[in-house]
């Protein structure tokens, strides 16, 4: 009873924030604006993407060390990965020029299809002997990141459009994920573990990236 | 048979050779490939994306000299397992570098680049990445310095660095987030001290020394990557030192009150312990004790201590019998001069009252008459409390042998004394004094001396009958049966005698020599024997002591005239002469 009547003066403050507020988007600097909620919802946001960028970076290169000693340059393994059917801005200037939206979506579409095959990485880290405790450990913290990496965008997302930051084409896209997830997720169990985590290493420093980029542009900032 | 062996043989030799020829072939080839160091082929040396917008690829010749001029190699590259393509600017980034621009470039997609030649067609050396990878940012710039503050002493002070990111690298929108490491050393160290790697912009460097310079230096890395750029411009820091009055001031006071302190404090632990430091460092030297007298003794005021101290000594006769009188009674006789060192033993056999136990045993030394004297107990009371242990001490002394000739013995009752030895003029001076005393009493032996002569079963001593002229003097002036015991009483030493006459006076008259009680009688010579009893001279050997416990002794010689009256021991004659 409690959680509902918190839960219940909750959706009518920001209701009521809704009906104060007349400009669906907010302008530069606008003082009535609650920019400033979302600004610090980026700002946590981006802080957790950088953390789970770094982890997995820390983790990919100490299972190459460990299942693939000897490191190339030439002809390595670049085999494609699970997510390279999501069309990704692949630069700054086409980050730059991408929607709103369409970046928001981006990152979920990212950061849904890497739920299950992270989960199944956490299971077979889970099992895994060889691994030190402190890789082990790093390894079952991924999947958890993820989880709530997207649980934070998805209500981020859903607070911009609520205070018509973005439109609200995005609802449509969500159930269409879950059915690319499922397909992709088949493909992620057939690699490697060290592929997985290059895989992952390379899509959260996208997340990261067009994270960064979003708030740019929604959050102006000096110099932005 | 031998078709068999010849075959066998034959099989071996052939393996021998094969084996022989296989080895032979494998040095051969060995020698070969050794002997030859192929020439390096060209090979790129690095890819590196600055911002992550462009990136630029470059390489060596190695070996091949000829083909080091431009357009000698040429470098092609596939984007995303696309067509090869070549590189579309070679001039912008130097020479031998392959640049690419934005328009070339794609982050997260991989490229591969290859080293081809010109002519040939021939794939010196590949390289495959993505442009992520391959991120080192340019090294910070703006590098200066702000002063925090500068130690109370003068001594170190605390700086602010500051820098700015690279321009290249797009920080303001978060393409690249950048973290930084400074660097300082002292100029003439070798050694960089690197500080906190952090995304802040600035950092402080603290407890560095003034007059000395320091080198700072700055370089940053993507976050998450391990690449670390080139180091910036280096930064030179200089606090010149500035020694201050201020500065010296507190410090020498400090010196100067803690020594006054520290001085104060000695002075009231030496002041407070002198005595002991005193003992300590000067000890006191060991004064050569003079055998007798105790200075402590004089200041006490223990006069009859001295007394017995001063009567060991042959130039010394005392005739004090109480504190009173001390000073009035006290006579040298120089004249008596033997016998005087039997005071002691006399006084033992007599045993006087306030003979202490302790010092009975105790060997005379050389450490003076103090220890062996109780504190002075009054004359009266010394008389009759000692009685019981005047016997005991008396059988002790029968049955040691002679000892401690000097130990001398507390008496403070003057009066106890019997002096055998004194002359006729010391026991005439000192009669009437003791008779003024001793009004009770009528013996007037009052003698230091007395000679023993004769020792009772009952471990008695009977005193010489050269006393008796004395006694006998005053035994006149007294009743028949008060006679007896008056002399009884008379012819021991006088402290018994008085206390001895003055029980025999209330008891019933009995001289038996048996009774214990009737100590004295052991030391009367009731029946006035003629004084026919030779003089006894004061010193007799002892014999053996029979079972009854009686001393027998030696045969002494006799006397000369004008010896004083032997206070000795009597030889078994005298004894059997002398008993009733």
């Amino acid at each position: 009873m409690r959680q509902v009547s918190v839960l219940f003066l909750v959706l009518v403050c920001l209701d009521l924030e809704y009906r104060i507020t007349s400009a669906p988007i907010c302008a530069h600097g606008d003082a009535g604006c609650h920019l400033l909620s979302v600004s610090d919802l980026f700002d946590r946001v981006i802080q957790h993407s950088n953390r789970m960028h770094s982890l997995s970076s820390d983790l990919h290169s100490e299972f190459e060390k460990y299942f693939l000693p000897v490191r190339n340059q030439i002809g390595r393994a670049t085999r494609k990965c699970h997510t390279s059917r999501i069309l990704t801005p692949n630069g700054k200037e086409n980050a730059q020029r991408t929607d709103r939206e369409e970046l928001t979506q981006v990152i979920l579409r990212l950061l849904v299809s890497w739920m299950d095959p992270l989960l199944q990485f956490h299971q077979s880290v889970a099992h895994n002997e060889e691994l030190s405790n402190f890789s082990r450990n790093k390894a079952l913290e991924l999947s958890d990141m993820v989880h709530e990496l997207k649980n934070g965008v998805e209500k981020m997302a859903e607070k911009m459009q609520l205070l018509g930051i973005i439109s609200n084409s995005l609802n449509g896209l969500f159930p269409a994920e879950a059915s690319l997830s499922s397909s992709a997720s088949n493909e992620a169990r057939h690699m490697r573990d060290y592929e997985l985590l290059r895989c992952f290493q390379r899509d959260s420093d996208k997340v990261q990236n067009y994270l960064k980029i979003l708030k740019c542009r929604i959050v102006p900032e000096h110099g932005c | 048979m031998k078709a068999a062996e010849g075959a066998g043989i034959m099989a071996t030799r052939l393996v021998f050779l094969s084996l022989v020829f296989g080895a032979m072939s494998v040095s051969v080839g060995e020698h070969l490939t050794t002997s030859e160091v192929p020439p390096k082929r060209p090979y790129f040396v690095d890819c590196r994306s600055p911002e992550q917008e462009t990136f630029s690829c470059w390489w060596s010749a190695g070996d091949y000299q000829n083909l080091t001029g431009p357009g000698a190699l040429s470098v092609f590259f596939q984007k995303n397992r696309d067509v090869w393509r070549e590189c579309p600017d070679y001039s912008t980034a130097g020479e031998n570098h392959c640049y690419f621009n934005s328009t070339y470039t794609s982050i997260w997609i991989p490229y591969c680049v290859q080293l081809r030649s010109q002519i040939q067609d021939i794939v010196y050396h590949q390289m495959c990445f993505t442009v992520d990878e391959i991120v080192v940012p340019d090294p910070p710039v703006g590098l200066n310095w702000t002063l925090l503050n500068i130690s109370q002493t003068g001594q170190h002070f605390d700086i602010l660095i500051q820098w700015e990111p690279p321009p290249s690298a797009d920080v303001k929108k978060g393409w690249i987030s950048l973290v930084y490491e400074p660097q300082y050393r002292a100029i003439n160290m070798s050694d960089w001290k690197p500080l906190e790697v952090e995304r802040a912009r600035y950092q402080s460097v603290y407890g560095l020394k003034t007059g000395m310079e320091y080198e700072i230096r700055v370089r940053c890395k993507q976050t998450a990557s391990e690449k670390f750029s080139e180091f910036s411009d280096h930064l030179y820091v200089y606090i010149p030192k500035v020694p201050t009055k201020e500065t010296l001031f507190p410090f020498t006071m400090i010196l100067i009150f803690g020594a006054v302190g520290v001085i104060i404090v000695l002075m009231l632990i030496i002041f407070s312990q002198q005595q002991r430091l005193m003992v300590y460092f000067l000890p006191p030297v060991p004064v050569p004790k003079i055998m007798g007298i105790d200075p402590e003794l004089l200041k006490k005021g223990k006069l009859d201590e001295l007394n017995s101290i001063l009567s060991g000594h042959h130039t010394f006769k005392p005739e004090l019998y109480n504190d009173d009188l001390w000073v009035e009674f006290i006579e040298l006789d120089i004249d008596d001069q033997d016998g005087r060192s039997n005071h002691s033993d006399t006084h033992k056999l007599l045993g006087s009252e306030n003979l202490n136990g302790n010092c009975l045993n105790i060997k005379d030394d050389d450490s003076g008459r103090a220890s062996c004297y109780e504190p002075e107990l009054p004359d009266s009371d010394t008389l009759d409390r000692s009685q019981a242990e005047a016997r005991e001490e008396k059988a002790s002394l029968l049955d040691s042998e002679g000892k401690a000739a000097h130990s001398s013995t507390a008496d403070p009752s003057p009066p106890g004394r019997s002096h055998p030895g004194a002359t006729a003029e010391g026991a005439s001076r000192s009669h009437p004094q003791i008779q003024s005393q001793l009004s009770s009493q009528s013996w007037v032996n009052l003698d230091f001396y007395a000679q023993v002569s004769n020792i009772t079963p009952a471990g008695g001593v009977l005193l010489s009958p050269g006393q008796q002229s004395k006694i006998e003097k005053t035994a006149e002036a007294h009743s028949s049966p008060k006679t007896q015991k008056c002399q009884l009483a008379m012819t021991t030493d006088s402290a018994y005698t008085s206390e001895m006459d003055a029980k025999n006076i209330s008891a019933t008259p009995s001289l038996n020599g048996n009774e214990p009680k009737v100590t004295v009688s052991p030391y009367t010579v009731s029946e006035a024997p003629a004084s026919s009893v030779p003089p006894v001279s004061d010193y007799t050997t002892v014999q053996a002591v029979d079972s009854q416990q009686s001393l027998l002794l030696n045969p002494s010689t006799l006397p000369t005239k004008g010896t004083p009256m032997p206070a000795g021991y009597l030889t078994p004659e005298q004894l059997n002469s002398i008993m009733p």
